[in-house]
């Protein structure tokens, strides 16, 4: 069977990607409270946080950086990745319980790396919500496998 | 209004000071869930995935003995992986703030989150820059 992966040879600088829509629930804060064990009040406390500037509980960050990974993969053929190996990442404005959003992503680096058998890919990303606003942005960066 | 737990405020954080966390062993448990919350599925059960390691972080970062920080957001993040994790390695977090900065209602400060796994070795590492909250007029130091 043909490998569906794509590797660093396949995939073109300046691709762009655009993924479904996945809306953050009260349940997906609650489970990611109970999985990272961050229980900060800012996602936990929705009496406190009524008098806060953002009037309700908020998702955590990382919880929209961990779905918009999952996004990704449900926006492109999955790459040939060998690694994760960098973050650079901004929370531009808060996630709240009922929003909805998804991820444009676009390569916009190629680079070879030392060993020949490998590549860097830079994704820049951004997390929209309904209303089309930024919540997160950044880029991330991959080793993926060359074709032999 | 009965006064809530301690918290440390922008006035109280200190530069360069070093905190480490409890440890915890991420289990398939952990993986299958973060699975399921996220859909960034992989065909080896046991890898634990890349970000998984760095949400743990921030929560064991919430069990040490200090108060936590009156965290009002999270701005930035710059984090590298460095190592991969199988179900069964047990992590733990050291931190430390490295830079602050005073605004009107509150600060920004940036801290280095390292991950080490059983052996003491750096799995994970980065910095976080977050906007605190300063000491409310009703609270005493």
């Amino acid at each position: 069977m043909a490998d569906p992966r794509r590797y660093f040879d396949d995939i073109a600088l300046g691709e762009e990607y655009e993924s479904p829509g996945r809306t953050v629930t009260e349940a997906d804060i609650v489970i990611f409270a109970g999985l990272s064990g961050d229980y900060n009040v800012l996602h936990t406390d929705a009496e406190f946080m009524k008098q806060s500037i953002f009037g309700e509980r908020i998702a955590h960050g990382l919880l929209g950086l961990a779905i918009q990974a999952g996004l990704l993969t449900r926006a492109t053929q999955a790459y040939a990745t060998l690694a994760f190996v960098g973050l650079r990442w901004k929370f531009k404005g808060p996630i709240r319980i009922g929003d909805t959003i998804r991820l444009r992503a676009k390569v916009v680096a190629k680079k070879e790396a030392a060993k020949p058998d490998r590549g860097l890919v830079t994704l820049q990303r951004a997390v929209l919500n309904q209303r089309d606003e930024v919540v997160q942005e950044g880029e991330t960066d991959l080793l993926v496998e060359r074709r032999a | 209004m009965t006064p809530g737990p301690a918290r440390s405020y922008f006035e109280d954080v200190e530069l360069h000071d070093a905190v480490e966390t409890p440890a915890i062993t991420l289990t398939a448990a952990h993986v299958g869930i973060y699975h399921g919350l996220t859909r960034e599925l992989d065909a080896d059960p046991a890898a634990v995935p890349d970000l998984l390691p760095l949400c743990v972080a921030v929560g064991l970062g919430w069990r040490t003995p200090r108060a936590p920080l009156a965290v009002l957001a999270l701005l930035g993040l710059d984090w590298q992986p460095l190592r991969p994790l199988r179900a069964g390695d047990t992590v733990r977090s050291r931190s430390r703030i490295v830079a602050r900065r005073p605004l009107r209602d509150g600060g920004v400060i940036v801290e280095e989150r390292e991950v080490l796994d059983q052996r003491g070795e750096v799995v994970q590492r980065g910095r976080f820059t977050y906007l605190v909250g300063k000491r409310p007029k009703e609270v005493a130091a």
